[in-house]
């Protein structure tokens, strides 16, 4: 350990990193939030703990945390019994046309938040497309039916599927097929096959995705927002709600503590299962999957139509906003499409006016600037905590995790508090109301799971590869440069576009700490879709989709698309052998490292 | 693998340059003398026209479009470092608590002498009414089969069982407008030994109000829910009546209630430490003249309260706006309880 310490001394690349990471943990993410609760629960120099009191007797606060609760635990069920079937359906199964059926599927990685819950409301609501067309068949149909606890769950649900579809997906790649055909000769029917075999070797995976799973339903807002009407609403909006209102800051900061404590327990307490657990193993002499035929007839036929009406589910929203961006408010307004309402005017619009167009450019600018930032600086630090395993380094890697243990709400309040005065830490500027304090925010936001991946990404290089360099005489900045980058590069490449993806349509962030005259484009999202808005910006706010979607399209197309393995529609034949740390070579490893990568892609997926 | 990350990386680069290069404020002439401005009240159009007018008398403006409450979160966070030069249409009690926090810059504007100061702030000077206008009780008209049987009063809708479920409430507490509504009802039973200045019969009232109402649901006008024969009443103001009346081509009518509506008064101040005061003040001198306010309200259908603007206004707004009495309501004790009350509905007796 000590040795290791002393190493870490004697290389001035990494004391340079770790000056830059004590100053920049110091400032941007101890600070803030320890003013933050100072402000709130000591506001003249003195504990109060009243505010739990108002919140223990209130049972709205009691019902909201019920509630989130409730959705986290639901989801972990139903996000994994669609996210199996529908992976199942693409990759393991035989099923016609699963090509356009994964398509369909993965419509949920390219859009999300606001604008997927909003669509889907478009869609199902009241005055929806779906259900005026039903009505039409059945007049007694209770147009409310969307909403509640069901439609909650269900939008929530389609939503979370993304990381099975993109992570369960490789595992499946990795169930050994010699066993499969081996249990086949000897009589073993094929829903043996699937409980025996192929589930058990998912099983690790499906456990982190639930983790993940259950944290995003804890912490859901939009949906219950949109969808959850009276009866079903959660805590996230609510610590929203307060901490809009300056004097009530305190209740939203012991709601988020409730949160944050919630979210430490359940990662301790899987750290410990996952400790025990024990893996299967898997052949490292991989035979390439063949896909399934379901023998029996009926299943066959009941798999086959279950795929098809989930098909119908996740792929109307995006193609009917697709058609909508093209008509006119009124159309919208009605839901009703007809030849003579559309129209190129909402395309011509966002991309000839200037100010259209404006949040998108601050949108695009903004999640480049803090996805460079965030990859390239954490390139240096993944690569110290990975190689210098000590108490020093330790403390650092707890401390870059704080982000995810607190909502972004509060970690912009905690910002605002300590940088809206002159702060010596950052020479002597105020920050608030500046370009740079969204930059920095966003930058804090996707620490913990760039670091994770990217750690994760290190320890597949090989220990010799360093040495032998080393031994050339190669300096720690030449070797780090020369030879640890560009292997990983690629990994650095693809969490760079997820990070960016998931950054383009914050708004929880940008509510607080936009520059006014530099809003992007969540805020304009939202304020287009809320209460007491005339239609006008209906129309727009499709077109602003439709866009986004195309954008992220493109980024995940990058990342997963033709020719890498992971999560691509069309598999290789065989099993990449390349350097791609994505695919790693046992399961062990696999495991690990697609869990870091489960946390990036719920970081793209959480609605927040 | 390579050509891709390559690209990517080429992809963030490019847009970073991109983004980064040119933003509208500063394409649009003059830039230096460009007034940023943070309102509640420019949505609807309302900004769009401004701005237009606005050029013509040589002010280029850019605005910066929240809520009332987003407003005045944002001003006071930027106390230090202020990017707004004028700032128009919050109420009294916003312009109070961010008088309060010294945001604020005295100005006397050339219009003051035709205005009601004691409708802002007479004695200090930092912030001077515009536009005043009832915030009302509005019921759908063909949905009664006279004026005698729809709500005559707030007290109504939760008092007589025929209302019950057919009014809407608001899911939310942080707007102008709700706050205006909340503080009419509270005020009414003001007791100084009561709960947070307020008579335990008087949170009663506010309970029966929320339980019996159809909670506000996001993203949808009260008007389109009317119109979809969800809900019957709700609150509005008259500007905003007026507006939605046509895009939603329903008719409504205003309650009439004896003790009267509460009226939101708009002001216009000068924010502390802005860079282009000397343009901000012209402005100022320029939005509130009789000339401005009579053709916003033309427009608009607001009642300005610039006495000269009265002879150029909408007279259907101003006759309008004078056939509501104003309610008595102790604005000091609204202004020093309204966030305490706000919270303690939040957490008691909101619905969801």
């Amino acid at each position: 350990m000590n040795g290791s310490l002393r190493q870490l001394l004697r290389s001035p690349l990494f004391i340079t990193v770790v000056a830059v990471v004590l100053w920049f943990s110091i400032t941007f993410l101890i600070l803030p939030n320890v003013n933050l609760l100072a402000t709130v629960f000591m506001p003249e120099g003195k504990f109060s703990f009243s505010a739990i009191e108002r919140l223990l007797s209130s049972e709205r606060a009691m019902d909201s945390i019920r509630n989130s609760f409730i959705l986290a635990v639901v989801l972990s069920v139903t996000v994994n019994l669609v996210g199996i079937f529908i992976v199942l359906a693409t990759r393991y199964f035989d099923i016609k046309g699963a090509r356009l059926l994964w398509l369909g599927y993965a419509t949920t990685l390219i859009y999300g938040g606001v604008v997927l819950v909003a669509g889907y409301k478009f869609i199902y609501g009241d005055s929806g497309f779906v259900t005026k067309q039903v009505q039409n068949f059945f007049p007694g149909m209770d147009a409310g039916w969307f909403s509640g606890v069901f439609a909650v769950v269900f939008v929530s649900t389609l939503a979370g599927t993304g990381n099975h579809l993109l992570f369960l997906g490789s595992a499946l790649a990795k169930v050994d097929f010699q066993t499969i055909e081996a249990a086949q000769m000897m009589g073993a029917s094929s829903w043996k096959v699937l409980r025996s075999i192929v589930l058990p070797t998912l099983m690790p995976m499906v456990y982190a995705i639930t983790v993940l799973t259950f944290l995003g339903g804890l912490g859901a807002l939009v949906a219950p927002q949109i969808l959850g009407g009276e009866d079903f609403q959660t805590v996230t909006p609510m610590i929203l709600t307060f901490a809009n209102m300056p004097s009530s800051r305190d209740l939203a900061a012991t709601l988020a503590i409730v949160l944050g404590l919630s979210t430490i327990i359940l990662l301790a307490v899987l750290n410990r299962l996952e400790k025990g657990g024990t893996y299967f193993s898997v052949s490292k002499v991989p035979a390439s999957m063949k896909k399934q035929k379901i023998e029996n007839p009926v299943a066959n036929v009941v798999v086959h139509v279950v795929a098809y009406a989930l098909f119908a589910v996740y792929a109307l929203p995006p193609v009917l906003i697709l058609l909508f961006s093209f008509t006119n408010a009124a159309a919208i307004n009605s839901a009703s499409l007809s030849f003579d309402s559309f129209t190129l005017d909402n395309y011509l619009r966002v991309f000839t006016d200037y100010s259209a167009m404006w949040p998108f450019l601050v949108s695009i600018g903004y999640s480049a600037v803090a996805t460079i930032i965030v990859v390239l600086g954490l390139l240096f630090v993944a690569r110290l905590v990975q190689k210098f395993k000590n108490p020093a380094t330790a403390a650092i890697e707890y401390v870059l995790h704080i982000p995810w243990i607190l909502p972004s709400t509060m970690i912009a309040l905690g910002l605002i508090v300590t940088f809206d005065h002159a702060q010596w830490l950052v020479g002597d500027q105020v920050l608030t109301g500046t370009l740079v304090l969204l930059a920095i925010a966003y930058v804090i936001g996707k620490i913990p799971f760039t670091l994770r991946m990217l750690k994760a990404a290190f320890s597949a290089v090989p220990d010799q590869l360093e040495e032998a360099a080393a031994i050339l005489g190669a300096s720690s900045f030449t070797i780090f440069r020369r030879v640890l980058l560009p292997i990983v590069a690629p990994a650095a490449a693809a969490i760079a576009a997820l990070n960016f993806n998931g950054l383009l349509d914050d708004y929880d962030t940008a509510v607080f700490l936009a520059h006014p005259l530099y809003q992007p484009l969540g805020i304009v999202i939202k304020n287009a879709t809320g209460e007491d808005t005339l239609t006008d910006a209906t129309a727009l706010t499709f077109v602003y989709t439709v866009i986004l979607m195309v954008i992220m399209g493109i980024t995940m197309w990058l990342v997963y698309g033709r020719g890498v393995k992971l999560g691509a529609p069309r598999r290789r034949r065989t099993p990449s052998t390349s350097n791609n740390p994505i695919t790693p070579p046992s399961l062990e490893a696999g495991v690990k490292t697609t869990r870091e990568l489960v946390t990036v892609g719920t970081a793209h997926n959480q609605e927040k | 693998m390579k050509r891709r990350t390559v690209l990517i990386a080429g992809l963030l680069a490019a847009s970073t340059a991109a983004a980064t290069a040119c933003a509208p404020g500063q394409s649009t002439g003059s830039a230096s003398e460009s007034l940023v401005i943070y309102s509640n009240s420019v949505s609807e159009g309302r900004g769009d026209w401004l701005k237009k007018e606005a050029q013509a008398a040589g002010f280029a403006l850019t605005f910066v479009d929240l809520g009332g409450g987003d407003v005045m979160n944002r001003l006071s966070a930027e106390k230090n470092n202020p990017i707004a030069d004028v700032t128009f249409g919050l109420n009294n009690v916003y312009f109070e608590k961010l008088k309060a926090q010294q945001v604020l810059e005295p100005y006397t504007p050339a219009w003051a002498g035709d205005v009601d100061a004691s409708l802002g702030d007479a004695a200090g000077g930092e912030f001077w009414p515009i536009v005043q206008e009832p915030i009302m009780l509005v019921y759908k008209k063909d949905a009664y089969a006279s004026a005698a049987e729809a709500p005559q009063d707030w007290t109504d809708l939760w008092t007589k069982e025929q209302f019950k479920g057919r009014y809407e409430v608001p899911n939310s507490l942080g707007g102008a407008t709700t706050q205006m509504v909340l503080s009419g009802i509270l005020s009414r039973y003001a007791d100084p030994a009561g709960e947070l200045g307020v008579s335990s019969e008087g949170w009663d009232q506010v309970k029966a109000y929320f339980a019996g109402g159809s909670r506000a649901i996001k993203g949808e006008d009260l008007y389109a829910r009317m119109v979809k024969g969800e809900v019957e009443a709700g609150q509005m103001w008259l500007a905003g009546k007026s507006a939605r009346e046509k895009q939603y081509d329903i008719v409504t009518e205003a309650a009439m209630p004896t003790v009267g509506v509460p009226f939101a008064v708009q002001h216009v101040a000068l924010v502390s430490g802005t860079k282009k005061a000397e343009t901000a003040k012209k402005f100022i001198d320029w939005f509130g003249s009789a000339e401005t306010q009579g053709k916003w309200s033309k427009e608009f259908f607001t009642a300005p309260t610039n006495t000269k603007a009265a002879a150029l206004a909408d007279p259907e707004a101003i006759t309008q706006t004078e056939a509501f009495t104003k309610q008595d309501i102790d604005w000091t004790l609204v202004a020093d309880n309204i966030d305490k009350w706000v919270e303690k509905i939040e957490l008691e007796y909101l619905k969801g």
